[in-house]
């Protein structure tokens, strides 16, 4: 056997675990498309997840419309977790949701520069003429949409506008630019906020402004693993699955709506 | 050699059913009528002109700053120059989300960025932050494409024109230039490609407002984020059309400069 035979016979050779049989026959891959915004309490979630049951759960994150118009177009997938429960109604009006749980809520708030944090205490500073605000895309994400609605019910909603800089098409871009100074504040989730506590001051929006948007998981129907995405779905609406997305600073659903 | 021909003209096929394939699934997802009402809007005629007018700002930069850099590295050796001429290269490795983050720390809230600022130069959130992030990718490419082309000519040209009376800057330009812009050219289409249709960087430094610096690239993003398929496709089909007529017109160009080089005799 010349050499170079004797190199290649050795790299088949190594490949080849590659091609044996998983050794749990029982072990499953799930396909879970999940908001951006999620990825720190469902990265948490699927190690525990996995090492209680084997089966692996392969995510893919991107912003939640991107994901559905993926889903749409392909069919593929077992889960779906977008950041705003609307996603998952667009998707039950194509007849492609099998069930869903809701989780937790995707509270807003204002998320004020911590340098700022003596000049904005409340959304009527907002208004404030110098202020400097990034705001999320209107139509493109959750946090852009429920910034629109409460701007709508409060008294000075042309003043906060005027004080708009820029658009973003995610939340974290919106959070990073508060961080970094760039703005002075904007609306963003609590979970964003709490992910920079040592840059953004969070400000409460009272409650009358706003209807908190609602993290939930939907089973897709043409989930090819059934069983086993049943079970995932499940677990991320048990008690440990709610308790570590408070932890990131989601809040928890109450007994009576869920 | 006829075996060898019907393997490549196999690949060729291949490579064209795909890329053919690609645009008309695209196509097939809209109506005529859709495509006709997103072309005419008035959100799509602006991405559509600030992504034309970015890309240009951007080539122009990158011409300035990448020509020179590119004509340097091909005619002098100096200390550092490789690690110099790596770096020039780091761009082109940068997930554009990374560089985009990058330029928002160096031009916003620092020293750089407020001076920039007090005197008028504002790249974040605005559109000259789109041309930024796109040179920023582009000039590379032109500096590369340019240092390769510049090596192709021999300094003798060089010599011979100044020996003849030319001024170092009338060589540049009239011996050195014309006979590297073939290179130089294929550089820019490759540049001019990337700036159009860049979108991460843009998207950090320029923001996503929609009518102010929303391109090309950005409204195919928002559109996709917010469910209006019919929008971000056409936006999308906008944005090849416009890059099939640019790189078209481009390489036809360098074609006929080509065919009517003055010095092909002598090249």
């Amino acid at each position: 056997m010349n050499i170079n035979a004797l190199i290649l016979f050795l790299f088949f050779m190594s490949l080849s675990p590659l091609t044996w049989p998983a050794r749990e026959i029982r072990a499953e891959e799930l396909h879970l498309l999940a908001g951006a915004g999620l990825r720190q309490p469902v990265d948490e979630l699927i190690d525990i997840f996995q090492e209680q049951t084997g089966h692996k759960v392969l995510v893919d994150y991107a912003g939640s419309g991107n994901l559905l118009a993926r889903i749409i177009a392909s069919g593929q997938g077992d889960l779906f977790m977008p950041g705003a429960f609307q996603y998952i109604q667009m998707l039950e009006e194509e007849e492609m949701v099998d069930s869903y749980r809701r989780i937790v809520y995707h509270t807003p708030v204002i998320g004020v520069n911590l340098d700022k944090a003596s000049l904005i205490r409340s959304l009527e500073d907002l208004a404030r003429p110098g202020v400097r605000i990034a705001l999320g895309d209107p139509k493109a994400m959750a946090f852009g949409w429920m910034a629109q609605e409460i701007l709508e019910k409060t008294e000075i909603k042309e003043e906060i506008l005027k004080n708009v800089v820029v658009y973003g098409a995610t939340v974290k871009q919106l959070a990073l630019y508060v961080a970094q100074g760039d703005v002075d504040a904007s609306i963003i989730g609590r979970a964003d906020a709490i992910q920079y506590r040592d840059r953004i001051k969070m400000i409460p929006i009272p409650d009358e402004y706003f209807e908190a948007e609602i993290i939930a998981i939907a089973l897709l129907r043409k989930a090819a693993k059934r069983s086993e995405a049943i079970q995932f779905r499940d677990f991320m609406s048990s008690a440990i699955a709610i308790e570590t997305f408070q932890h990131f600073g989601f809040l928890p659903i109450g007994e009576a709506e869920r | 050699m006829k075996g060898l021909h019907r393997l490549c003209f196999i690949a060729l096929f291949l490579l064209a059913f795909l890329v053919a394939g690609v645009l008309f699934a695209l196509i097939f997802r809209l109506s005529f009528k859709e495509l006709l009402d997103s072309i005419s809007s008035q959100e799509v005629l602006f991405a559509l002109r600030l992504s034309l007018l970015t890309s240009f700002g951007a080539i122009i930069i990158a011409l300035i700053l990448g020509l020179p850099s590119g004509y340097l590295l091909a005619r002098r050796s100096f200390r550092g120059k490789a690690i110099l001429d790596t770096l020039l290269d780091v761009p082109l490795v940068m997930t554009p989300l990374v560089a985009g983050v990058g330029l928002l720390f160096l031009f916003g809230q620092t020293f750089l960025g407020r001076h920039l600022a007090r005197v008028g130069i504002n790249f974040i959130f605005s559109p000259w932050g789109a041309v930024l992030a796109q040179a920023f990718i582009a000039a590379p490419i032109i500096a590369r494409s340019g240092k390769s082309a510049f090596e192709e000519v021999s300094p003798r040209y060089e010599w011979a024109a100044q020996t003849l009376g030319l001024k170092p800057f009338q060589t540049f330009f009239l011996v050195t230039l014309p006979m590297a812009r073939q290179g130089i050219l294929s550089g820019v289409v490759l540049a001019w490609a990337r700036a159009i249709g860049e979108f991460g960087a843009t998207l950090m430094v320029a923001g996503a407002t929609r009518m102010k610096t929303e391109t090309l690239p950005i409204a195919v993003f928002l559109n996709i984020s917010s469910g209006e398929l019919g929008i971000a496709l056409s936006c999308a089909l906008i944005l090849i059309a416009v890059g099939f007529i640019i790189l078209l017109i481009l390489k036809q160009i360098g074609n006929n400069h080509r065919h009517g080089l003055p010095m092909k005799g002598i090249q």
